[in-house]
C-alpha cells in the first residue's frame, strides 16, 4: 500500500486524557497535510477498555480525521514492549508517509523501536517541521551540543519526527473525525522484562509545563542560599521553579523541573533566568517564550542575546531587591 | 557473566572553536569519551566487582577513536575492539545501530549485557541504545541509575528513574540497558591502569568482519540525512536596565504586571 498521510502517536496522560503534545502535534499537522495533498491526519491510541468518546472528539476538535485506538485492560499500564509492537503494527496495517510522537518518555522508547522494525529513519527533539520542496518532512533540530542547527531529511517512508511539549502552539480547528476500534493480538508479543515496582514521585512544585511564569536558576545561584532566593521570588509571582542542567546535575531541582535540549521546552508568558549563562541547549527549551528577563554579572553572557530584558549584576543583591519591591506591593493593597 | 560496553569518542561541546565563516572548527577541538559512557563503565565495573563477570568495551569510530578504550581499559575493562571501517562514516542512529548490532551477532555472541550511555553529548538523540536493542529483539531498559542486580533465574533486576516515576524493572537476559545519572561516580583511572592500557593492543573489526553489505551501512545505509546546518541565530534584542539605580525595581515590577494582564 502506498504510504498516505501523518499517524501521530495519541499519547495518553495518567487520567487518560489526550496529553497536551499531541494537541499541538495536531496543530502542526494540519499544516504540513496541505503541502502533501491534503492526506488523512490519524491519531493512533493505545490504551485499557474505557469510554473514548471524550478522546476522539478532543482529536477531532484539533484536526484529527482519524483514530485509531487499541484497547486492552492489559495496556492500562505504558510498557514499551507491548506499545513499541503495537505502534509499530499499527503503522504497518495503516501505512503514513510520516510518523509524529512527543519526545516524551515513552515517544523515546517507542519511536525507535517503530523505527528499526520499520526499517526507517527518525529525527528526534524536532524544534520545526515542514515540507520540502520535494515533498519530504523538513525536521529541524538542534545538533552538536546545540550549537547548531540541522534541516534533516528522510529518504524512506515513514518518515518519523518526534518534538517535545510546548514547542507548537495547540489550536482548535472544525472537522469530522472517524473512529475505528481495531485489534492486535497482544498475546503474540514476547515480552521478556517486566516492570516489579513504581513509585510516583511526589512532585510538589508548580507544572512548568502550563505555569505563565516560571523563574529559572542556574550554575551562578547553585551556591549559598541562591535557589531559596529564587524560589522565594517565584513564590511572590505564583511562578514555577526551574533551572538548567548544571542546576539539575547540581541536585538543586529535580528531572522535572529542568528546562533545555535534554529536559522540557517551555512556553510562558514571563521567564526569569537568573544565573543562567545561556548554553544554546538551555535556549532551545526557552525561545519560545513570552518575555525572557535575564539577570547574569556577566554582560557578555550569551543569554542576554535571547532576552527582552537585561539586568547586569549580582543575583544575590538583586533578587532580594526585587523580593522586597514586590513585597511593597501587597502592603499597599 | 559477559558484558559488552558501547562507548563513543565525542568532541567536547563545551569546548567549540568556530571558524571564520562560522562554521565548527573540528580540527583544532578537543575529542573526549562521552561522559554518560563513563558512567556505563563504571556500572560494568561495579557488576564486575560484585559478580563474576568479564566486561568488554567496544566502541565504532575512525582509529583515533582507539583513545577512548585505551581510557576504559584504564578504568578497568578486560578487553576493548574497535569498529573501525571508512565506510561507516556518515551512519545515522539506524545504521549505527546496525553495526552495533552486527558486532553482537557476529563477534561478541557470548553477551549477556549490552550497557550503553543514554544519549551522547554531541547528537543527543538517545536512539542509538534503544534501536540496537529493538535489531537484536532484546528487553531494553532505559534511564537506568542504581546497581544492576544478577539474579539466579538468568535475570537482573535494574532501577531506573523518570521525570515522575522510580521504576524497578526485571528482565531476562540477553538484555540492554541504558545508563542514566548512575549512583557511582566513575573511577578515575590509576596509573597501574593507564600502563596496563598502554601496553594493550586494540583489535580492530571492519565491514567484512562484522559481515554487513556496503550498501547498508555509512551514508548510503542510513535513511536520514542532513540537508543544511547553520549557527543558530542570536535571537532578541535585549533591553539593558540599570541596576545601581535602586528605581530598577518598579520598572521591573510594572513590567511584570503588564505581562500578566496579557
Amino acid at each position: 500500500m502506498e504510504p498516505n498521510g501523518i499517524l501521530i502517536y495519541g499519547e495518553l496522560n495518567e487520567d487518560c486524557g489526550v496529553s497536551a503534545v499531541v494537541t499541538e502535534l495536531l496543530t502542526k499537522a494540519r499544516e504540513l497535510k496541505e503541502k502533501i495533498w491534503n492526506q488523512r491526519i490519524m491519531v493512533c491510541i493505545i490504551g485499557p477498555r474505557i469510554n473514548y468518546e471524550n478522546i476522539i472528539t478532543t482529536l477531532g476538535d484539533y484536526g484529527a480525521d482519524e483514530v485509531i485506538i487499541i484497547n486492552d485492560d492489559r495496556l492500562k499500564q505504558y510498557d514499551k514492549k507491548y506499545f513499541g509492537e503495537i505502534f509499530t503494527q499499527v503503522a504497518q496495517k495503516y501505512p503514513p508517509r510520516i510518523i509524529l510522537a512527543g519526545a516524551t518518555n515513552q515517544g523515546r522508547e517507542i519511536m525507535p523501536y517503530t523505527a528499526i522494525k520499520l526499517n526507517t529513519g527518525l529525527t528526534a527533539d524536532c524544534t520545526n517541521l515542514n515540507i520540502a520542496d520535494n515533498g519530504l518532512l523538513l525536521s529541524t533540530r538542534p545538533t552538536f551540543g546545540g550549537k547548531l542547527t540541522a534541516d534533516i531529511l528522510c529518504k524512506t517512508f515513514p518518515q518519523m519526527a518526534t518534538v517535545h511539549q510546548n514547542t507548537f502552539k495547540a489550536e482548535k480547528t472544525e472537522n469530522h473525525v472517524n473512529a475505528i476500534f481495531d485489534w492486535i493480538d497482544i498475546d503474540k508479543i514476547e515480552n521478556k522484562s517486566k516492570i516489579i515496582n513504581i513509585i510516583k514521585k511526589n512532585i510538589s512544585s508548580k507544572d512548568i509545563n502550563t505555569a505563565d511564569i516560571i523563574v529559572s536558576g542556574g550554575l551562578s545561584a547553585c551556591k549559598d542560599n541562591g535557589f531559596t532566593l529564587i524560589y522565594e521570588l517565584a513564590q511572590r509571582l505564583n511562578a514555577a521553579v526551574a533551572g538548567s542542567r548544571a542546576a539539575y546535575e547540581k541536585g538543586y531541582i529535580i528531572k522535572s523541573q529542568q528546562i533545555g535540549q535534554t529536559g522540557k521546552t517551555v512556553a510562558p508568558k514571563l521567564y526569569i533566568a537568573i544565573g543562567i549563562s545561556g548554553a544554546a541547549q538551555h535556549i532551545a527549551g526557552i525561545k519560545n517564550s513570552g518575555t525572557i528577563i535575564a539577570i547574569n554579572k556577566d554582560k557578555n553572557a550569551p543569554i542576554f542575546k535571547h532576552a527582552d530584558i537585561g539586568l547586569v549584576g549580582d543575583l544575590f543583591q538583586i533578587i532580594p531587591e526585587l523580593i522586597e519591591e514586590l513585597d511593597k506591593e501587597e502592603k499597599d493593597e | 557473566m559477559n558484558i559488552t560496553v558501547f562507548i563513543k569518542q565525542v568532541p567536547d561541546t563545551d569546548d567549540v572553536k568556530w571558524t571564520e565563516n562560522n562554521n565548527i572548527d573540528r580540527t583544532n577541538m578537543e575529542s573526549i569519551l562521552n561522559p554518560l559512557d563513563k558512567q556505563a563503565i563504571e556500572a560494568a565495573l561495579n557488576l564486575k566487582e560484585n559478580n563474576n563477570a568479564k566486561v568488554t568495551a567496544v566502541s565504532m569510530g575512525p582509529s583515533k577513536a582507539e583513545a577512548v578504550l585505551k581510557e576504559a581499559l584504564a578504568m578497568g575493562v578486560d578487553e576493548a575492539y574497535l569498529l573501525c571501517d571508512s565506510k561507516f562514516a556518515g551512519s545515522d542512529t539506524n545504521a549505527t545501530s546496525r553495526v552495533l548490532a552486527s558486532a553482537i551477532t557476529q563477534k561478541f555472541p557470548d553477551t549477556d549485557l549490552i550497557l550503553f550511555g543514554q544519549t551522547a553529548i554531541d547528537g543527543e538523540t538517545a536512539q542509538t541504545s534503544v534501536s540496537t536493542a529493538a535489531r537484536l529483539n532484546y528487553p531494553y531498559i532505559s534511564n537506568v541509575n542504581g546497581l544492576i542486580e544478577v539474579n539466579e533465574d538468568n535475570c537482573i533486576t535494574a532501577y531506573s528513574e523518570t521525570e515522575t516515576e522510580k521504576i524497578t524493572t526485571k528482565t531476562e537476559l540477553p538484555a540492554v540497558i541504558a545508563i542514566n545519572n548512575y549512583c557511582v561516580k566513575p573511577r578515575i583511572p590509576r596509573i597501574s591502569g593507564y600502563i596496563k592500557a598502554k601496553d594493550y593492543i586494540v583489535k580492530s573489526y571492519n565491514l567484512y568482519d562484522l559481515n554487513i553489505s556496503e550498501n547498508t551501512t555509512g551514508v548510503k545505509g542510513s535513511p536520514t540525512y542532513v540537508s543544511k546546518v547553520f549557527k543558530n541565530s542570536e535571537g532578541r534584542n535585549c533591553n539593558f536596565i540599570e541596576t545601581s539605580n535602586k528605581d530598577y525595581t518598579k520598572t521591573i515590577k510594572d513590567r511584570i504586571e503588564k505581562i500578566r494582564k496579557q
